[in-house]
């Protein structure tokens, strides 16, 4: 059974996107390498995974959404005050044990995302902009609560440091040494969980039917509420884990940090092939979108650019790859005579 | 009198706005009196108003045609950017004696620049068919990109002193940039209602293929929609500068959600073909009197973003009740059967 | 029939906002019968179905399943009773599997939690099996032509122990070799236990299969009848409640110079080979069954499906319609198929539909657009289509069908087109309507315009027509002359024409929704 569900995985077509995706990675992998000869090293691959992991699993909780048919710009915002406010919490009651921390921030992640899902559902709001909303509310709500302190170093629970200094393994060279960090394992733990819920359980299988098509799912007798639960809580709990990975892996606990980087997740998902229109969307095209932006996020100085041209290539990509996309759907709607708006 | 009341009943957002409107100004004036009313309070309020109104104008021009326009605050950073690097001196060497025409320069790169940010943001969405949400999410992070390329991502100061007097500057009582809103509001207002191009902006967003099966050039539509928005991005590009004396990437990033509120709020629809913008107006003045109280009570900018955020979603859903029984055209279902018995039998 | 019956619904009755949509209707259904359900757009029919699924519930009245009494169904109480309902858009999701949109209701009320992918095949694979139709498993829904989406729907009501199935106009979008397959799949299913009740609204292919008819009126059922009881006048006759006969037109113009020629129109995948003129005063017919590549041809003359070859020709100039303004400058007008979400700015005041093609004619000296010329030019549009609200500040959707149509077809009238396309103009709208909007029709072609005519209803044709082109399969099968539309037993001569093409050849028609092949065959049901 397991043999055949990893042939199945492997043998899998990829779709369109995720070879243009491949391609792209591919030139831009060559070019850095021929430029800098450190580029192409274990070094680098670790050091991506460290800076990226945090943003995949956000991205993964965005594909669900996504997938449902939904738009959440407030899981960066989840993700500070479930991080936060667990924090707070374990400091306040002198637990420092990094499971408490992280069930603190998952838990309260997902009662977020719950406040997401009912305001979505009963006000049958546009989901960007209830969730514009509700980012702000919840942000503004904590820092008004807690306070808006940061924490150095010396205040960051001891678990929390050991936990983002942690590597599974560590590769010492003459004059230094790197390793692959703790949340590598964890990320794929996340990508594999998300799979299996998407396409191994009924509810996943619900998530793409109501993305589809929400009122063909609800005469099936799908609960739409409860779908919708599932979906923002579980973006909801992604973040609050997410939210704990990156104040460990800074060593710096900052609330003001990490709101306002929500909108290049969703463009590394979108990239990666899902549409807003619900119910289209793969984890592997996503894990690709994901790792181009890290790519530029983390490597151009290998090409001698500063990080300020980050955003200029990633921003440039993105809109060519959109332009690709929907260019292709265009023509084949005209095609087909079909004739909606987007 | 009589007209007035008649006008006011028949757009039902208009009379809430402005019962609200005057109500909250009310309220406020007995609690804060003259520290908010004051010529000097009206006037720096209009200032602050017309720098993000160009903005929120912007915003509402998008969703007249279905969209939504993620990019009006990079697109106006990228301008900003650009017109301060024209008159930074950096480039063209200032002198006391083409100081006007570098001024002139500076005006006309920063509208250029709007220009061209909307327009591709109209390509990409009328030729290429992307969602706007999408097209303008990927053209949001590229001009926020050019604009950090360019600049390093420090800020640019401006070197040319007479420029800044325009943020200072009165027609009578009313500060000047608050004319160019006021002004730029009736124009705008003037196109939507009162010219074919207008008309097909409110066509176009209420259904886009009858647009076209009417023979009407709907491409042009959207294109000519986002040129309008881009130059109104390079209007806010150039009060920004001239208030700030300076411009960086990622000037006025909260303005984004506040443009998509006061939109709302003056009860256009996100899905496209419902909005006036003399209600984006009154919303606007509303949502600056709100801002400015919050201010003199001494609010931090977080406790303002949970007033923000809890007006849209309460405004929104709110809109979701009133709407509950108005007839939507996108469902394009026929009306249900119950619903034709009703409406025969209401017309016998 | 001895048996008991499967379903009895005795004296239902139920009313919306103090409107009485159903007034206590009576209806058997045995095992193993083939029921139409016949009436007009707001009959009462849905309303029907609706409380027999569950959706709705009576206000009185009882229902009994195989002999036992439901008392307030809801939808899930329905299904597990064996009640399925097929409406019209099949509720399919089009970016999950096949496989899975069989299986995906009958796991579903398993209580599963998690997916068996050996367990839904084998689900999926038992339905198709048993309707006798090979499907791939794996191809997502919305590669699939009509028909076989239709397929995946039934087995997917079978996989809920369906004993009644209803079906909501199956078969407006077959062709009529699908229609074919579809009722022996259904006739089999029958000899098998299985009932069905067909909700229809014209005479169509179903009334053959059908053991008796039921025909509802104003939310009343008129009574049962048996199908050879029934024909074309004697039904519209009960679902209306009166007789219907429409004035033939006839053309009295002289000038035979043609206004429009089409010659060897192609379209791959769409039409082949069309060749036909229109003159001055022509109401052209044009016929055949869904698929024939009628629709396709009217939105290559209006510019929005560009031809692969051939010419068109206004006036004996060649034109190019490379777009509906191109078509418009050319005189080329174009009443849609469907008038809300392609004619219609349904929110909008019926002054601003009905000005919609024609702001250069209400903008005033400076160019703005003037509110009294917009009346004054909505005012005419409303007087001449006779439009029953004359209030032309109406938003359009508070309007009738009929009323909204002649909005539709108002929104053209005063650009004068030279030829006219009207795509199935009376679909869904009432016999008084219908009438107005025929007699108008013909006004126009009196006053000179040439009028191409596109519709599925044989009678519609013969009473509006003067020339007659059938199409099948994307090209011209059968042609008829002004002498053949006279000479007595036209009618039937057409609908065989309709029903049995010439030409028999495979359809070649592209299924208008799969909407790219490429992308949809990278099966999108995959894992990750």
């Amino acid at each position: 059974m397991m043999r055949n569900v990893t042939t199945r995985v492997l043998n899998r077509k990829m779709t369109p996107m995720e070879k243009f995706l491949l391609a792209i990675m591919a030139i831009y992998i060559v070019i850095v390498a021929s430029q800098s000869p450190k580029f192409f090293s274990l070094e680098t691959a670790f050091d991506l995974a460290r800076n990226g992991s945090g943003a995949m699993i956000l991205a993964l909780g965005c594909l669900i959404v996504l997938i449902s048919g939904g738009l959440d710009v407030s899981f960066t915002a989840i993700a500070i005050v479930g991080g936060y406010s667990s924090v707070l919490l374990s400091r306040a009651l002198g637990v420092d044990n990094l499971l408490f921390i992280v069930a603190g921030a998952v838990i309260i992640g997902a009662l977020l995302g719950s406040i997401n899902a009912v305001i979505i559902h009963f006000f049958q709001l546009s989901t960007l902009i209830a969730t514009l909303g509700t980012a702000s509310v919840f942000h503004g709500a904590m820092v008004i609560l807690l306070g808006s302190k940061t924490f150095t170093r010396a205040d960051v629970p001891q678990s929390m440091l050991d936990f983002g200094a942690f590597s599974i393994f560590t590769i010492k060279e003459e004059n230094s040494q790197y390793g692959l960090t703790i949340f590598f394992p964890i990320v794929i733990a996340v990508g594999v969980l998300t799979w299996f819920l998407l396409y191994r359980t009924m509810i996943g299988r619900s998530v793409f039917a109501v993305g589809s098509d929400p009122e063909s799912a609800s005469r099936i007798g799908i609960n739409i509420l409860r779908t919708r639960l599932f979906v923002y809580m579980y973006v909801g709990a992604l973040s609050g884990l997410m939210g704990i990975i990156y104040f460990s892996g800074l060593a710096y606990i900052n609330p003001a940090a990490l709101v306002g980087t929500e909108l290049g997740v969703i463009a590394a998902v979108v990239i990666g092939g899902a549409k807003l229109t619900g119910g289209e969307g793969t984890i592997l095209g996503t894990v690709l979108g994901v790792v181009l932006w890290q790519l530029f996020q983390n490597t151009l100085v290998h090409l001698g650019l500063s990080s300020s041209f980050n955003d200029l290539f990633f921003g440039a990509v993105l809109v060519f790859m959109l332009g690709f996309i929907y260019l292709r759907q265009r023509q084949a709607n005209k095609r087909a005579l079909v004739f909606t708006s987007n | 009198m009589n007209k007035v009341f008649k006008f006011l009943g028949r757009d039902r957002d208009l009379s809430i706005l402005g019962f609200v409107t005057t109500a909250v100004i009310v309220v406020l004036y007995l609690m804060l009196g003259s520290r908010l009313f004051s010529i000097g309070g009206l006037q720096s309020m209009s200032i602050q108003v017309s720098e993000f109104g160009f903005l929120a104008l912007a915003m509402g021009l998008a969703m007249l045609v279905a969209g939504i326009d993620l990019s009006v605050v990079a697109a106006a950073g990228l301008s900003g950017v650009m017109a301060a690097l024209t008159m930074s001196g950096e480039f063209i060497p200032i002198t006391p004696e083409n100081e006007t025409q570098i001024i002139i320069l500076g005006v006309v790169v920063a509208l250029t620049t709007g220009l061209l940010t909307g327009l591709l943001n109209g390509f990409i969405i009328a030729k290429l068919s992307v969602p706007p949400i999408l097209a303008t999410l990927g053209t949001m992070i590229l001009y926020t990109g050019i604009g950090t390329a360019i600049t390093s991502g420090s800020s640019i100061s401006l070197k040319v002193p007479s420029f800044a007097k325009l943020a200072t500057s009165t027609v009578g009582p009313l500060p000047m940039v608050f004319v160019m809103l006021l002004a730029t509001f009736i124009i705008v207002s003037l196109i939507l209602t009162r010219t074919r191009f207008g008309r097909k902006v409110y066509l176009f967003g209420e259904n886009e293929v009858a647009v076209r099966f009417s023979g009407i050039k709907s491409e042009r539509v959207i294109l000519m929609t986002y040129a309008i928005i881009g130059i109104l991005v390079g209007l806010a590009a150039i009060v920004i500068i001239a208030r700030a004396n300076s411009m960086r990437v990622g000037f006025g990033e909260s303005y984004l959600l506040q443009a998509i509120l006061v939109v709302v709020l003056a009860g256009f629809n996100p899905l496209g073909g419902k909005g006036r913008v003399l209600n984006l107006g009154i919303a606007l003045v509303l949502l600056q009197v709100i801002s400015t109280s919050m201010t003199a009570f001494a609010f931090s900018p977080y406790a303002k973003n949970i007033v923000w955020g809890g007006i849209l979603i309460a405004v929104m859903g709110m809109n979701h009740y009133l709407r509950a029984g108005a007839p939507r055209a996108r469902r394009q279902e026929p009306p249900s059967e119950t619903v034709a018995i009703a409406l025969e039998q209401s017309r016998r | 029939m001895t048996e008991s019956p499967i379903l009895s619904a005795r004296g239902l009755a139920k009313s919306f906002g103090g409107v009485q949509a159903l007034h206590g209707i009576d209806f058997e259904v045995g095992v193993g019968e083939i029921r139409c359900l016949a009436g007009e757009n707001g009959s009462g029919k849905s309303t029907f179905v609706k409380i027999i699924s569950g959706v709705n519930t009576a206000d009185h009245g009882t229902i009994t399943i195989a002999g036992e009494e439901m008392t307030s169904m809801n939808p899930r109480e329905a299904s597990a009773a064996g009640i399925q309902v097929i409406y019209q858009d099949l509720s399919l999701f089009g970016h999950l599997s096949v496989a899975e949109n069989i299986a995906i209701n009958r796991m579903m009320h398993d209580g599963s939690r998690f997916v068996n992918r050996t367990t839904m095949r084998e689900i999926a694979q038992q339905q198709l099996t048993r309707v006798g139709v090979d499907l791939p498993l794996d191809a997502p829904v919305s590669s699939l032509s009509v028909a076989n989406k239709q397929i995946v729907a039934i087995c997917r009501a079978l996989s809920m122990d369906a004993r009644i199935l209803f079906m909501d106009e199956p078969t407006t979008a077959l062709t009529g070799r699908e229609v074919q397959r579809l009722l022996s799949i259904i006739i089999d299913l029958k000899d098998r236990g299985l009932s069905t009740v067909f909700i229809s609204h014209k005479l169509d292919e179903v009334f053959e299969v059908a053991d008796s008819i039921t025909i509802f009126r104003d939310g009343a059922k008129v009574g049962d009848f048996a199908a050879s009881d029934l024909d074309e006048l004697s039904l519209s006759r009960h679902m209306t409640g009166r007789d219907v006969t429409y004035n033939r037109y006839v053309r009295e113009q002289t000038d035979d110079a043609p206004i429009l020629e089409v010659a060897g129109l192609s379209r791959k995948g769409n039409y082949e080979n069309v060749d036909f003129s229109i003159r001055p005063g022509d109401i052209v017919g044009l016929t055949g069954l869904l698929g024939s590549g009628r629709t396709e041809l009217a939105l290559s003359l209006f510019g929005l499906n560009k031809p692969d070859s051939g010419t068109i020709a206004m006036r004996g100039k060649q034109v190019d319609v490379s777009a509906p303004w191109v078509a418009m400058k050319h005189g080329i007008a174009l009443l849609p198929e469907d008038r809300l979400s392609q004619g219609l700015f349904p929110a909008q005041s019926v002054a601003v539909n009905a000005s919609a093609t024609m702001l250069d004619r209400i903008v005033n000296k400076i160019g703005m657009l003037s509110r009294p010329l917009e009346k004054a030019l909505a005012d005419t549009i409303v007087r001449e289509l006779q439009v029953n609200n004359r209030d032309t500040s109406t938003p359009v959707i508070h309007l009738s069908g009929g009323n909204q149509q002649k909005v539709a077809i108002g929104k053209w009238i005063k650009r004068n087109p030279s030829i006219f396309i009207l795509d199935s103009p009376t679909v869904g709208i009432d016999i008084g309507s219908k009438s107005e909007i025929y007699e108008q029709i013909h006004r126009l072609a009196e006053s000179g315009m040439g009028v191409l005519f596109i519709s599925d209803e044989p009678e519609e044709i013969v009473a509006n027509c003067n020339r007659v082109v059938v199409m099948h399969a994307g090209a011209v099968d059968a042609r008829f002359t002004e002498d053949d539309v006279a000479a007595a037993g036209f009618k039937e001569q057409l609908i065989h024409a309709i029903s049995a093409p010439r030409h028999g050849g495979d359809v070649v028609i592209a299924d208008a929704t799969a909407i790219d092949a490429e992308s949809q065959s990278k099966g999108l049901n995959n894992d990750a």
